[in-house]
């Protein structure tokens, strides 16, 4: 097994008193895609905005390819699509595409900016201000932002949800891509048919771990149904 | 890895800001910018022109000269303390930079060195104050030179300087807490430490602190020898303080940005359409200034138990949390000081303590703004609104009616002696009542009434604020001008409660129409 990419160790957060997330472990290899499930704040948002750096541990640490979550090197190698696509107001999709790709250093990134906004159906809307898209063109707009940089990681937060059939095809392709070239992708879901497409599933419950295994509709079942915590450690 | 990622690019990043500078400037509309520019400077040249018959020219005396160049440097550096102290808090909270929501998302979480994307938009807060202080410390210092011996030159200059570094200072020591991410707790003991330091010099007559000596700074023209030394090297701690914080200033925590993005944009949005009871509660969220969980005092449960309202405006204030209890305590103090020295130089500038007493006013009036931000709830009650309302304004009354009475206090130590305390006495509980009915008229004011007309808007939200400042200001000045030629000023002052005092009492049914009008209009 190569060098994981993401490793969490004893990973803590608390709000005020409130434990969001609590001695959180978990290792990450390449190209795994791994469904981040469990209730409404189980912890999963925490524990993505921990691990893409947003968000100081109370507790323990995150390593994104071998360095603190947060610091140059993580960012360089971390790559984060966030629940809320966020945008500049003054910037065209396209200027958003070719700024993000600047600083992230990606030498002549046209062709790959051309090929996400024709794929993710946006090519008429490069030149369109982000308030003039709907919320599900808005989220296709952040996830070719999400993709337009290499990553060794990419955090997605419900990344599936507003968008319509074809575009969830075109993200599973994108995720596919990505997962080819080395890329682990973990992504926080409530749909079934991400968690089946996934290599690995974790669940979360009360800011603990409460599975971690290969997609188990059974076991996945009992959790959802809020029964104790399903016992199948995965030996990934 | 998937493909190869080059190093981050902060030239991308400058080229990027200029583009969206040049955008910027290209959708700005000339002759609004002229507009607003005509505007600011007809009105600021009629404050100015009243400002300057208000102040007293005759020069000052020589016992004067002295207290100042004594004194001074310790009062004028207790004030900059103060602000070293709310820079370092707004700065523990995460401020004082507001940075938008993408630029975290896409600048701070990309490969290049943060302190390097931030500076720039640090350096353009710290122009844009330290500006805004030098222009206020020029007009300052073009009054003052009249009355004190120094060159025009001399004071414009050093007030103008001392202008400058006063919010820069304030700005720095901001950014040197959120850059240093100082806790909250150990940045409010540092900020009080300054003050204490602060107020000790002024007690011993001593230049230590660092801002005593930017006080000496403001009184140059005054000063000998070694004072004017304190004077620069107060000039070089402010410029090792602007420093410090600009080289941390790329430590600021992500998630205290992230929310203060969120919440900046949505107070320029409230301020944007004047809606100041937004624009106060999300001030309110970005210095984290939230209710106690557990009240400083349980009322017993009979304590008020035939009138309700009453009581829920007193549970309200015995959960504030210590800065707004600090806040509006320090308001009083405030406005007794100013209202004292007011009295003696320039009793136009007796309008300006009602100003202070207003922002206070607005943080008493939440429980009764409560209902203004949830119709429905008080649309439920089986009471008729203008009974609820009513009812509403006796527990902020009798708050600010507590902090006239410290302003009170205050002005009567200060030298005001038995005029200022009786005058106070007799004015506090009508001054309380049409404070509490001011701030509520702002509270309950809706944005959206007149946002087609902003000059009726501009109206509606400014004219609360003027009549408190003339409330307070009126029976002042009326007293303060009765003294000046030689008659008592205690019955104006009586006269001038009582006139406050049937104000306010009309007002509240006002206030009550204004909500049943609203309750009247179908959801």
């Amino acid at each position: 097994m190569s060098d994981p990419v993401l490793v969490a160790r004893g990973l803590g957060r608390k709000y005020d008193g409130y434990i969001a997330l609590g001695s959180f472990e978990l290792t990450v290899a390449p190209g795994e895609l791994l469904a981040l499930v469990g209730p409404n704040g189980a912890g999963k948002t925490t524990f993505l905005t921990l691990a893409a750096g947003l968000l100081e541990p109370t507790s323990g640490e995150v390593q994104i390819d071998g360095h603190a979550a947060g610091s140059i090197e993580a960012r360089r190698a971390l790559s984060y699509l966030p629940d809320t696509p966020v945008f500049y107001e003054d910037l065209s999709i396209g200027e958003h595409l070719e700024y993000l790709a600047a600083l992230h250093g990606v030498a002549e990134p046209g062709p790959r900016i051309d090929s996400l906004l024709a794929r993710l159906g946006l090519a008429e809307w490069r030149d369109g201000l982000a308030a003039e898209l709907s919320h599900g063109m808005k989220q296709k707009a952040s996830i070719a932002l999400a993709l337009v940089r290499p990553c060794s990681v990419l955090l997605a937060d419900e990344p599936f949800d507003g968008l319509d059939p074809p575009s969830r095809a075109v993200l599973f392709e994108l995720i596919a891509e990505a997962r080819a070239g080395g890329a682990a992708v973990i992504v926080s879901t409530h749909r079934p048919d991400v968690i089946a497409a996934a290599s690995r599933c974790v669940a979360i419950r009360d800011g603990r771990l409460a599975y971690d295994g290969l997609p188990d509709e059974q076991a996945l079942a009992e959790f959802f149904a809020g029964g104790e915590e399903v016992s199948a450690q995965s030996d990934l | 890895m998937q493909g190869s990622v080059g190093g981050g690019s902060i030239v991308a990043l400058r080229e990027m800001r200029r583009a969206r500078r040049r955008h910027y400037v290209e959708q700005l509309d000339l002759m609004e910018v002229l507009y607003r520019v005509y505007v600011v400077v007809i009105f600021g040249a009629i404050a100015l022109g009243v400002l300057a018959g208000a102040i007293h020219e005759a020069p000052a005396t020589p016992a004067a000269i002295e207290w100042l160049r004594h004194h001074g440097p310790a009062l004028i550096g207790a004030a900059v303390a103060l602000g070293l102290l709310a820079g370092l808090r707004s700065g523990s909270h995460g401020g004082p930079l507001a940075i938008e929501a993408a630029e975290v998302q896409y600048v701070l979480l990309a490969p290049l060195d943060r302190g390097a994307a931030l500076r720039p938009l640090a350096l353009r807060q710290l122009r844009v104050g330290a500006l805004v202080g030098a222009v206020l410390g020029a007009i300052l210092g073009n009054f003052v030179f009249r009355r004190l011996p120094g060159s025009p030159v001399e004071w414009i200059g050093c007030l103008a300087l001392f202008g400058a570094l006063v919010p820069a200072c304030v700005l720095g020591a901001a950014l040197f807490a959120s850059g240093r991410r100082i806790p909250q707790l150990a940045a409010g003991a540092i900020g009080l430490l300054f003050v204490a330091w602060s107020a000790a010099d002024a007690a011993l007559g001593t230049t230590t602190s660092p801002a005593t000596m930017l006080g000496a700074l403001a009184t140059l023209p005054v000063q000998h020898g070694a004072d004017a030394g304190f004077a620069a090297l107060g000039a070089a701690l402010a410029v090792v303080l602007l420093a410090l914080a600009l080289s941390g200033v790329g430590g600021v925590l992500l998630e205290a940005a992230r929310r203060r993005a969120a919440l900046a944009a949505e107070l320029r949005f409230s301020a944007s359409v004047k809606d100041l009871r937004t624009v106060i509660l999300l001030r309110r969220q970005l210095a984290s200034e939230r209710p106690r969980r557990r009240p400083w005092l349980r009322l017993p449960a009979t304590w008020g138990a035939a009138h309700p309202v009453w009581r829920r405006g007193w549970q309200s204030f015995l959960r504030w949390p210590p800065a707004r209890i600090a806040r509006v305590a320090l308001i009083g103090v405030l406005a007794g000081a100013l209202a004292t020295a007011a009295w003696r130089a320039a009793p136009l500038a007796l309008f300006l303590p009602g100003l202070l007493l207003f922002v206070a006013a607005l943080d008493l009036v939440e429980p009764l703004a409560q209902e203004s931000d949830h119709p429905t709830r008080r649309q439920l009650l089986p009471l008729e609104p203008r009974v609820l309302i009513g009812r509403h304004v006796a527990a902020p009354a009798a708050g600010l009616a507590i902090v006239v009475l410290v302003a009170t206090v205050v002005a009567a130590l200060a030298g005001g002696g038995r005029t200022a305390l009786v005058t106070g006495i007799l004015l506090c509980a009508p001054l309380g009542l049409a404070l509490a009915c001011c701030a509520a008229f702002s509270a309950s004011n809706d944005p959206y009434e007149y946002l087609l007309s902003p000059q009726v808007a501009n109206v509606v939200t400014y004219a609360p604020v003027g009549a408190a400042s003339m409330l307070v200001g009126l029976p002042l000045i009326g007293a303060s001008l009765s003294e000046r030629h030689d008659h008592a000023p205690i019955p104006i002052a009586a006269g001038g409660a009582v006139f406050v005092a049937l104000l306010a009492a009309a007002a509240i049914p006002l206030l009550g129409e204004r909500f049943a009008k609203r309750d009247s209009v179908p959801a």
